[in-house]
């Protein structure tokens, strides 16, 4: 019995051990869609397109492998989605050059332009030219609805989180309209928290583990609508004013590699998108936007000027 | 040493209560009860459990009984496993390497040998001092770091792992050599044969099986590691997990752990076999006082018999399949090592180093690093006296040779095999238990305990001890496995109880070693606090990650620093409970 179960294990572990093989075969064939092919002599570099962590991970590799289909048609160039999942690795990948257009967040995408001189704004969906943060509150921790932002200073020795640090919705905004208020993060009740993403932020405050939290507003609402949220456990007490929040942001480089107007025909490219085509209506959807529409860098003055009162921008 | 001696009227002075080793003792005791306090633990103010939280606890662990089996979601997990694998396969292979080289140049003895006059002392204390800079810094921040200069390159997830466990591979291979009997060098100094050569065959041959049966425990972590930084883009089990966690998919998220729980125990398994084969029985041994050892041997552990490599088929395919899986994976994963001097790789670096110029801190900067560096060290003590203390109570249930039918720890000369199947009931599950709580990574074990916690350094002190007692539980259950059983046997003939035999007959044998898996874990757990920042109170880690996000390089270099002066202090702290206690 020895001999054969020493033959069994050897033989499973031999074959763990081969097992990164059968990978590199299978590997080639499920490279991303409009990746240029692997060993041409003369392949035009790809444009290579990125996004900061914020959505749905299923719905992120859906929508990029359709994205990427649509530009590469639209342009002309192979176009290669590569995923990051960390703000600060998103802004670092493009100030480098290794991401040439990016779906960025308000604040994230000021910070990637600051860090790449000439880099430009093109497009945002239609919603967020009027993006909105919504603050909630667990249910027994009795805070009342916020009427007018002064009454934000209720939120004093309250215990509160944000979402993720780099967040425009979940923490620049919320942070900034609470300063307004005379609402400082040493103010809360112990140290204010991060909790790493939009969802995470209603779970816990749902869980009575803070009393109170701020997130973007889209995600809140999806999340209602979808049945995920306890609502007799965690309530709306206030939306933010409106501001300006996602947008793609282009690198100049683009330009030195594909021709003097690619920037203008990648913009036009994503104002295109719409919603009567099919495959297109399923790239908006994904986006959870009606259409794309042109924007510009004066548009985030605001963002910048919060993100370097707030020491998020140096 | 015959029991009845002529001067056994002369009772020896009982040793005095108060030295070396009570001393730290008490202090050890002393700074947990401290870290208990800070961390608000039977104070009446302080509210610790959030019941309300339960709920969503529960749906979290609800989900582990559907986890997300359509096809095309494992086919995206088994080739997540499989890129996991192989950044662990490359990391682990670097870092040895690394580790190598750093070895030879911390050890005392390549220094004493080659430069015997003066400067070897003083080359050797600075290539020690700067090995703790690495080691300081967490697999995530190299990870961010090298971002910067090396963009989004599949090198960056490597040397993430390479850098930092260079270093540890450098410290622990540095202290084996140390501790390598030098007697065989200096018989071919004294008969004239160069020093180069001298440590060549007289030193390195020695001490290579135990490089060799490490490099099996720093695969193990490399692994774990390599799960964690799937989220700089390094792709992977890490990176599936953690876009699961944004959006908070529970079943989804439950197949990557099971996936990890597979590779874990699998690549475990696999290690322990080898090393069993190769007759080395523990992970990693710790310098401890080599005449321990050399009774040990004597004593074979149950039923194993040490063959040698070049007859053992089980062997012989190890060794084939990792010379195979090596340059396999360096290939599967891309490796271009051309970008690591690249024009572009330069010109970042020197943006980097501009960058990087640490802006001096003001006073009340300075406080409040010093308040941060407080709350570091109090989780990691709080994580590391509760992992330690679940590590031993486990290791024992899990230790095959204890309770299991013939085994140490049952009654003698039992007449009815009472119970069999409760005995491997509990070495199966505490097995499974310890191997789910090393396999889920801490920022997941910090999320979980943050629905019934409320924030502060509670929640993030029990994820990082959760994950730390699955590593440490492991390690002490071989160290059980390998027991001298003699003064146990001869316990159990006197007719001790259970009980008794444990106190008087392991623990005794043990503790020493337990306590230095402990201490060594420590420095671990201090490097962790980084990423369950999420908790509300990461102190310095928090920190870290609000100035990685901000880009405020010249700030983030002043916190790193104060990071390596507190690994320093772990360092030097760890070092003498160790020599108190031999």
């Amino acid at each position: 019995m020895v001999w054969f179960r020493r033959t069994v294990i050897s033989g499973i572990s031999s074959l763990l051990l081969l097992w990164p093989l059968a990978g590199c075969v299978s590997r080639t064939p499920t490279s991303p869609a409009g990746e240029a092919p692997a060993g041409g002599t003369s392949a035009t570099l790809p444009l290579v397109v990125g996004a900061i962590p914020d959505q749905d991970p299923e719905q992120l590799q859906r929508l990029y492998t359709r994205l990427a289909e649509y530009l590469s048609a639209e342009l002309g160039v192979p176009v290669e989605y590569k995923p990051v999942t960390d703000y600060a690795a998103a802004v670092t990948a493009f100030r480098v050059g290794d991401l040439d257009l990016v779906w960025f967040g308000g604040l994230t995408g000021v910070q990637a332009r600051l860090q790449v001189p000439d880099a430009q704004a093109i497009a945002q969906r239609d919603i967020d030219a009027e993006f909105q943060s919504v603050f909630i509150a667990n249910t027994g921790s009795n805070l009342a609805e916020i009427k007018d932002i002064s009454q934000l200073a209720s939120l004093k020795e309250r215990t509160f989180t944000f979402g993720s640090e780099s967040s425009t919705s979940g923490r620049l905004m919320p942070q900034y309209f609470l300063e307004q208020a005379g609402v400082t993060p040493a103010d809360f009740g112990g140290e204010v928290g991060f909790s790493g993403n939009h969802d995470t932020t209603i779970k816990l405050v749902e869980a009575g583990t803070y009393e109170a939290g701020a997130l973007n507003s889209q995600v809140w609402e999806q999340r209602v609508a979808e049945g995920a949220v306890d609502e007799s456990k965690v309530r709306v007490i206030w939306y933010t004013p409106p501001y300006y929040d996602y947008h793609w942001v282009i690198s100049p480089e683009v330009e030195e590699r594909y021709g003097e107007d690619f920037i203008e025909r990648v913009q036009a490219a994503l104002t295109r998108l719409d919603p009567s085509v099919p495959e297109q209506q399923e790239i908006l959807e994904l986006f959870g936007a009606e259409t794309f529409i042109p924007t510009q860098n004066e548009n985030y003055a605001q963002i910048e000027a919060i993100g370097r009162q707030i020491g998020k921008i140096q | 040493m015959s029991l009845v001696s002529p001067n056994a009227a002369v009772i020896p002075r009982r040793p005095s209560p108060w030295n070396r080793r009570t001393a730290w003792g008490w202090a050890a005791v002393v700074a947990i009860a401290a870290s208990l306090y800070i961390a608000g633990v039977g104070r009446a103010d302080v509210d610790l459990f959030n019941w309300g939280g339960l709920g969503q606890a529960g749906q979290f662990f609800r989900a582990s009984l559907a986890p997300d089996l359509s096809p095309e979601f494992l086919a995206i997990i088994a080739r997540a496993a499989l890129v996991t694998l192989a950044y662990a396969v490359c990391g682990t292979t670097l870092s040895v390497l690394l580790g190598f080289v750093g070895g030879l140049l911390a050890a005392e003895v390549w220094w004493l040998t080659l430069f015997p006059r003066r400067g070897g002392a003083l080359a050797w204390l600075t290539v020690r001092g700067l090995l703790a800079v690495p080691r300081a810094i967490h697999e995530l921040l190299w990870g961010l770091f090298l971002i910067n200069i090396l963009g989004l390159d599949p090198l960056v997830a490597v040397l993430a792992i390479a850098i930092p466990f260079g270093a540890i591979v450098a410290k622990v291979f540095s202290e084996i050599l140390d501790e390598t009997p030098r007697a065989p060098l200096h018989a071919l100094i004294n008969s004239g044969v160069g020093p180069g050569s001298a440590l060549l065959y007289g030193l390195l041959p020695l001490a290579l099986p135990n490089l060799l049966s490490y490099t099996f425990y720093r695969f193990e972590c490399s692994l774990r590691s390599a799960a964690v930084l799937g989220i700089i883009g390094a792709g992977g089990l890490g990176y599936e997990i953690f876009l699961s966690l944004q959006s908070l998919r529970y079943e989804q998220l439950w197949t990557g752990f099971y996936a990890l729980i597979l590779l874990n125990g699998v690549v475990d398994a696999w290690s322990a076999l080898v090393r069993r084969r190769m007759g080395f029985t523990s992970r990693l041994d710790l310098n401890l006082k080599r005449r321990q050892s050399a009774s040990e041997q004597a004593v074979p552990g149950a039923g194993l018999r040490p063959s040698s490599p070049s007859t053992d088929r089980f062997l012989q395919l190890s060794s084939w399949g990792a010379a195979l899986a090596i340059p396999l994976c360096f290939a599967l994963l891309r490796i271009d090592w051309s970008q690591l001097w690249a024009a572009r790789t330069r010109r970042l670096w020197a943006e980097m180093l501009a960058a990087a110029t640490p802006a001096l801190p003001t006073g009340s900067e300075i406080s409040e690093l010093l308040r941060l560096a407080g709350l570091t060290l109090a989780m990691s003590v709080l994580a590391i006296a509760i992992a330690g203390l679940g590590g031993l109570l486990f290791s024992f249930p899990a230790a095959h040779n204890f309770f299991m039918p013939g085994g140490l720890l049952r009654p003698v000369g039992e007449q009815r095999q009472s119970w069999p199947w409760l005995a491997g009931l509990a070495l199966g599950g505490s097995r499974i238990a310890l191997l789910v709580s090393r396999a889920i990574p801490a920022p997941i074990w910090a999320l979980v305990f943050l629905f019934i916690l409320f924030p502060g350094i509670l929640p993030g002190a029990l994820a990082l001890a959760m994950h730390n007692f699955g590593i440490l539980g492991r390690l002490m259950a071989e160290v059980n496995e390998n027991l001298d059983d003699r003064p146990v046997r001869a316990l159990r003939a006197l007719g001790a109880g259970g009980g008794q035999v444990a106190l008087y007959g392991i623990l005794p044998q043990n503790l020493t070693r337990f306590l230095a898996y402990i201490l060594y874990r420590w420095e671990v757990c201090m490097r962790e606090t980084v990423i369950v920042g999420l908790v509300g109170a990461g102190g310095l880690g928090r920190l870290l990650t609000e100035q990685v996000s901000s880009f405020d390089y010249a700030r983030l270099t002043v916190t790193l620093a104060v990071f390596v002066l507190l690994t320093f202090l772990v360092d030097g702290i760890s070092q003498r409970m160790r020599q108190a206690m031999r």
